[in-house]
């Protein structure tokens, strides 16, 4: 309603008024002009009138404004009712905006990971091809270009195939700014019209730019950044890894390529050889499984591509997966998905907790105005009118739940993605979370759910209730239905709090688990810097010089243990592997597993405080000796030589990772086993090389084991590098345990969070219980004076108020099991290796939800005990 | 009062009955009750808490323009009068009622002949 309107509504209620009044004087005038006495006269045309506000009202309803006119009368009166009383207010909305925050948090999120569909023509059709061994829990994309075209040629389900290689790590310099590092796709020559897309400015990647050419295009959030919206970009240059390239025109502005959790910055034409990710377009009317089944057969040749140059004997296990990929590939949907599907499923459990909270308070508030309901009803107003106004009470209730909820959301969605951005390097989720329409329709939505929860439920109590009966008793009536829905009420809150709590336990058991795990290596003060020499000219024999001199100054750098240089570090995530060959150890073809391999430096064990069992550990003398040594862990000993001693024996290492041919290693030494990769997965067979070689040095970390806390010698660290070589650059630093907890950050925000909802629920349950028993206690002041005043002690006033709690409690935990193991189960399927089974999660629950329902009792019953019979019967 | 020969009007002949009213000229609300209830010889009686409600609502529908004037009593009152859509209405009003009352009418005598 705009104000003019209102102005305008004014006038006419005052024209109403004088129509009306102009009548009534005409009317008395007619009658004292027939005879009649003035008083008798104005008596009687006030009696033919008629009611003057019934009139209005009637003629008002004419104007069709009526609903409105009543709308905004129930809310300000609902405002009115609100205000005064505050606590409840302030209790209800903030339940309710912690609910909606969550909600719409957790789901924008999940939205954008799981279900928004790429920017694209028909992104319905995109499929991605996977490449998967069995058992494994994820597929990789990384297909020839001999596979796409044999593909392309093959193929009679997919109206086109096209791939991209993606690089997280483009160093990318553009003339006047400083170089950063920027996400690249090398496109193969169809990937922008197969996509659907048209260009933002100048014009896309195509058929006519040839591999390798010295063309790209970049992301419109790079045009604005790095050249500021210069119209005139197109034409200019830039350099991207080290080659100069003619930027050709800018992406549309939506399209941030083809991963939901990096956005990239430029687009370039496929390098010769490069491995890709391949996206196709199914046929109009062909289905997935079709595709599937079809490219099962075509895959025969990748296998073939592949074995050929390969000794790996799983590759003929290798199986061909296809996935939709109308939201982007699915990388990330797989890391993150469970993780947010279990949150969705907590914070809705969440809100039904808040709605049960609103609807609880709703109807304690509604138990004190039956008098005021029967009141109204016995003076005409219809049952539902007063419905509306109930129900108007709760819409407005939601209204301000869900403003202060919108701001939960947009604060909680802007930590959340902190916290998901906070992972390991080639893990990190950046993601881009727009507002969009889907968002406001489901944030909308939940809010109407919640009022129409909310409201109708004590709405109805409170009418059924309301016939002339309050009237005549005395403010304590209610009826049983409305005690037994109250008492109801609490239970439900009860069940659902036991589940958020059990809920807390399960992952903040499971992080706790993955924090104190021991990995094999002791992960406190441990201080990492990855170094960058890569523009420093430096290599060989010259870098690992260099190297050792820096160790030899860190170790008698004061506060240090130890250091130590190695690559890659302790959970850092990636790194190399290699399948071992031991003479005289037979092992079938299938069973060969992969070894992963780290290089470092002698003292990298004592550093990191892993176990030497057997033999020696490495020493700067070693370079020379032949065949090279290798160090290797305890699980990788036990396999391949039983109760033998390892040490001294040979290994060949074959297919290792960047390498071409196989190298003959001896056994010096054996170590302790750890968690080194991965700190979900048993700990692996490793087989630990030096660092330090004749040819020079392949790790680029120095580990620092220091006395105090590893963060104060960061600036001595970096002091150190510089003054090596000007040339060194410290790439990242970081403790590691920091880089342990980056490897589960997914894990710690679910945990974090859990927790916090088991303690909110906790809360709501106990001001559940709380204002049951409250009400309970005042509504029974008379009795329990009575039974005092005949002699009931205060032991057994206060038994009888626990009692009335433990009967509530004990229906919410009846109701929580069943909940809690349907919960457990869900949560098992889509998160491995959790800990707690449902049995102790209850134990755990029950125990929570009694230690609150006792401390929510508490001051009731006390209040109850205190009672003072003469005042509480005169007060009858 | 308490004249027994009184009676509330049918639903939906009050607008046949304001638009006929007005048809001989404008009339404040007063004037159109009297109007009805003279016209009828006292028969037809009008609930003020009907006509104001049916006015404004004929209003809107665009049957009548209303204005404020001075009533003879020399007195400020609003004025109600036909437009043309009110005219066409009119017509198809009184149509309806003719053909309404011939087919009670009709019901009414084939009982009596019958009885």
């Amino acid at each position: 309603m705009s104000i003019p309107d209102i102005f305008r509504r004014r006038k006419r209620e005052q024209d109403l008024d004088d129509e009306l009044r102009s009548h009534l004087a005409m009317a008395i005038r007619d009658r004292v002009e027939r005879g009649e006495p003035p008083r008798e006269a104005e008596y009687a045309a006030r009696k033919e009138l008629g009611n003057f506000v019934l009139i209005g009202e009637a003629t008002r309803e004419a104007w069709g404004w009526q609903w409105l006119e009543d709308a905004l009368r129930d809310a300000r009166h609902a405002w009115r009712t609100m205000g005064r009383s505050p606590g409840v207010t302030l209790a209800a909305v903030s339940s309710l905006a912690l609910g909606i925050g969550a909600n719409t948090a957790i789901f924008s999120l999940l939205y954008t990971v799981m279900l928004r569909s790429l920017p694209v023509a028909r992104p319905e059709e995109l499929v991605e091809l996977l490449q998967k061994y069995p058992g494994e829990p994820r597929g990789n994309g990384y297909w020839s270009q001999r596979s796409l075209e044999h593909y392309r040629e093959h193929n009679h389900v997919f109206s086109a195939l096209t791939g991209t290689a993606i690089d997280n790590a483009v160093r990318l310099e553009v003339e006047g700014e400083e170089a950063q590092t920027a996400v690249g796709e090398y496109v193969v020559e169809d990937y922008f019209p197969v996509l659907g897309l048209r260009p933002g400015l100048g014009r896309l990647l195509g058929p006519g730019d040839q591999p390798d050419s010295a063309v790209a295009v970049i992301s419109w959030a790079l045009w604005n950044s790095r050249f500021r919206r210069d119209a005139g970009v197109v034409g200019k240059t830039l350099t991207a890894a080290g080659r100069r390239m003619t930027i050709v025109g800018v992406a549309p502005k939506a399209y941030t390529g083809l991963r939901v959790n990096t956005q990239t910055d430029l687009w370039m034409p496929v390098r010769p050889k490069a491995g890709l990710a391949l996206l196709a377009r199914l046929k109009p009317g062909v289905t997935i499984e079709q595709a599937r089944a079809e490219m099962a057969l075509l895959f025969r040749f990748t296998i073939e591509e592949r074995a050929e140059g390969s000794k790996d004997s799983q590759i003929r296990h290798l199986r061909v997966e296809l996935e939709p990929a109308a939201a982007g590939f699915s990388g990330v949907r797989d890391r993150a998905g469970s993780v947010l599907v279990l949150l969705m499923w907590t914070v809705a459990v969440l809100l039904a907790l808040a709605c049960i909270n609103v609807a609880g308070l709703l109807l304690a508030r509604g138990a004190a105005r039956t008098r005021e309901m029967a009141l109204r009803m016995g003076l005409g107003a219809s049952r539902w009118r007063l419905l509306r106004q109930m129900l108007t009470e709760s819409l407005v209730l939601s209204l301000m739940g869900t403003t202060a909820g919108a701001a939960v959301a947009y604060g909680g969605t802007a930590l959340l993605l902190r916290i998901m951005d906070s992972g390991r390097e080639h893990e990190q989720l950046h993601l881009e979370v727009r507002p969009d329409g889907t968002l406001l329709l489901f944030c909308a939505g939940v809010a109407l759910c919640s009022a129409l929860l909310c409201g109708l439920a004590p709405a109805a109590a409170t009418l059924r209730a309301a016939p002339a009966s309050p009237l005549r008793q005395s403010g304590r009536a209610t009826g049983t239905l409305r005690r037994w829905f109250g008492h109801g009420l609490v239970s439900a809150q009860v069940a659902l709090s036991i589940v958020l709590l059990s809920a807390g336990v399960l992952f903040l058991s499971h992080v706790w688990s993955l924090k104190t795990a021991h990995l094999g290596f002791r992960r406190d003060h441990v201080l990492l810097a990855a170094v960058d020499s890569s523009r420093s000219g430096l290599s060989g024999e010259r870098l690992a010089a260099l190297y050792r001199g820096m160790l030899e100054r860190l170790e008698t750098t004061p506060g240090v243990r130890s250091a130590a240089l190695g690559g890659p570090t302790p959970l850092q995530g990636a790194g190399a592997s290699g399948l071992a060959v031991v003479e005289g150890f037979a092992e079938r073809a299938e069973d060969r597993r992969w070894t992963q391999i780290a290089y470092v430096s002698p003292r990298y064990f004592a550093t990191l405080d892993i176990p030497l069992l057997a033999g020696r550990d490495f020493a700067f003398g070693d370079v020379g000796m032949n065949p090279r040594p290798a160090i290797v862990s305890r699980a990788f000993a036990r396999h391949y030589f039983g109760n033998r001693d390892a040490v001294g024996k040979r290994v060949m290492l074959e297919n290792v990772t960047l390498t071409r041919t196989p190298a003959t290693y001896e056994i010096i030494g054996v170590v302790g086993d750890a968690n080194y990769y991965e700190i979900r997965e048993p700990q692996s067979r490793i087989v630990y090389l030096p660092a330090f070689r004749s040819t020079g040095v392949v790790a680029g970390a120095f580990l620092v084991r220091t006395a105090a806390a590893p963060q104060d010698l960061m600036g001595e660290v970096r002091r150190m590098v510089k003054e090596s070589s000007y040339a060194l650059e410290v790439r990242r630093m970081i403790t590691l345990s920091d880089q342990i907890d980056a490897s589960i950050v997914l894990e710690r925000m679910m945990g974090t969070l859990a927790g916090f909802f088991a303690a909110l629920g906790a809360l709501l349950a106990g001001i559940g219980v709380f204002g049951l028993l409250a009400y309970g206690v005042s509504r029974r002041m008379g009795e329990i004076g009575i039974r005092m005043a005949l002699g009931a002690t205060r032991g057994v006033i206060v038994r009888m108020v626990m009692r009335e709690s433990l009967a509530v409690v004990a229906a919410g935990i009846a109701l929580g099991v069943p909940l809690v193991i349907w919960g457990r189960r869900i949560a098992g399927s889509l998160l491995k290796d959790m800990s707690v089974n449902a049995g102790e999660l209850l134990a755990w629950g029950v125990a929570a939800i009694v230690a609150v329902a006792a401390v929510a009792a508490y001051a009731p019953a006390r209040r109850a005990a205190s009672v003072d019979p003469m005042q509480s019967l005169r007060h009858e | 009062m308490g004249n027994s020969k009184k009676i509330d009007l049918l639903q939906g002949t009050l607008d046949l009955l304001i638009l006929q009213t007005l048809r001989w000229g404008p009339q404040h609300g007063y004037g159109i009750a009297q109007a009805i209830r003279s016209g009828s010889d006292e028969v037809l009686q009008v609930e003020t808490g009907s006509l104001y409600p049916a006015l404004h609502r004929m209003e809107k529908q665009g049957w009548i323009r209303s204005e404020w004037g001075t009533s003879e009593y020399n007195q400020r009152a609003k004025f109600y009068q036909l437009s043309a859509a009110g005219r066409k209405q009119l017509s198809s009003e009184q149509d309806r009622w003719t053909r309404m009352s011939a087919a009670i009418e009709g019901l009414l005598n084939a009982g009596k002949s019958e009885a």
